[in-house]
């Protein structure tokens, strides 16, 4: 069946309807919720919050965009909002171009040998990095490089213009290979 | 361009903000010329791919038990 009609359904009440399209979307925003993060019972919280938003506003849901554009859409709000809870001062905003793309930084990767995510050691380096990021730049990264969604739909799940998204994207690329980098020189 | 006219800096932004896009400009085949020979620039263009790269990989799993709690919680069991 349709996604089209399993939503013209599940605005019918069809709870069979609202099951399938939950089954089809809950991996993926799960997924997403915990790459924003890095917290699996957090990221389960953000994911139910998600399908409640879902399921109580579906009837205004218009069809215009796919409904996974909108879940993600409610996902990043709930994201947002949680990182609120959190002090800003944790979170680093790279801004700086100068000190981002320093010729410094281009030299240092040979030093990393090719590593496996089984490697314990990555993995928190991964998540550590990624955890100063500030949210913005994070859901920005996340959903164009990681969901691999466009640059279009990024800008409109995220309310930013294209420039903008471009722009936290590539600020967001240096910044992680940095943190990377500097991680496993320690 | 000439490729000796491009500074490892302007590649590493180019490399950032058009990875894995064909763009075919004058300056985009300047920086892919300037890669060609320069190592440095060659293996930050691999560490940015190899970032994404481990990002997307890294996925938390999901579970049946984690479904149903899902489904309880949406009163859809």
């Amino acid at each position: 069946m349709s996604e089209e009609k399993l939503i013209q359904l599940a605005k019918e009440g069809d709870k069979d309807a609202l099951r399938e399209l939950v089954k089809q979307h809950e991996k993926t925003l799960y997924s997403f919720a915990f790459k924003i993060c890095r917290n699996k019972d957090k990221a389960e919280d953000i994911m139910q919050e998600t399908f409640l938003s879902m399921i109580k506003s579906l009837k205004n849901f218009d069809g215009n965009s796919k409904l996974s554009t909108w879940l993600y859409r409610i996902t990043v709000n709930h994201c947002l909002m949680s990182a609120r809870s959190k002090k800003k001062e944790l979170f680093v905003e790279p801004n700086d171009d100068d000190e981002l793309f320093a010729e410094k930084h281009a030299a240092d990767w040979s030093t990393i040998p090719n590593q496996s995510l089984e490697n314990k050691e990555l993995r928190e380096i991964l998540d550590q990095s990624i955890n100063k990021l500030a949210p913005d730049y994070r859901i920005v990264f996340t959903l164009r490089d990681v969901q691999q969604l466009s640059t279009e739909e990024t800008a409109g799940i995220t309310g930013l213009s294209v420039a903008a998204v471009k722009s936290r994207l590539h600020r967001a690329r240096a910044f992680l290979r940095n943190e990377i980098s500097e991680a496993f020189k320690k | 361009m000439k490729f000796e006219d491009v500074k490892c800096k302007d590649v590493m932004i180019h490399i950032c903000e058009n990875l894995k896009e064909d763009l075919d400009s004058e300056k985009c085949r300047a920086i892919k010329e300037h890669i060609e020979h320069c190592t440095s620039c060659a293996d930050y263009c691999t560490s940015v791919e190899s970032t994404i790269s481990w990002y997307r990989e890294y996925d938390p799993g999901f579970t049946d038990d984690m479904h149903q709690n899902l489904l309880k919680k949406l009163n859809l069991e």
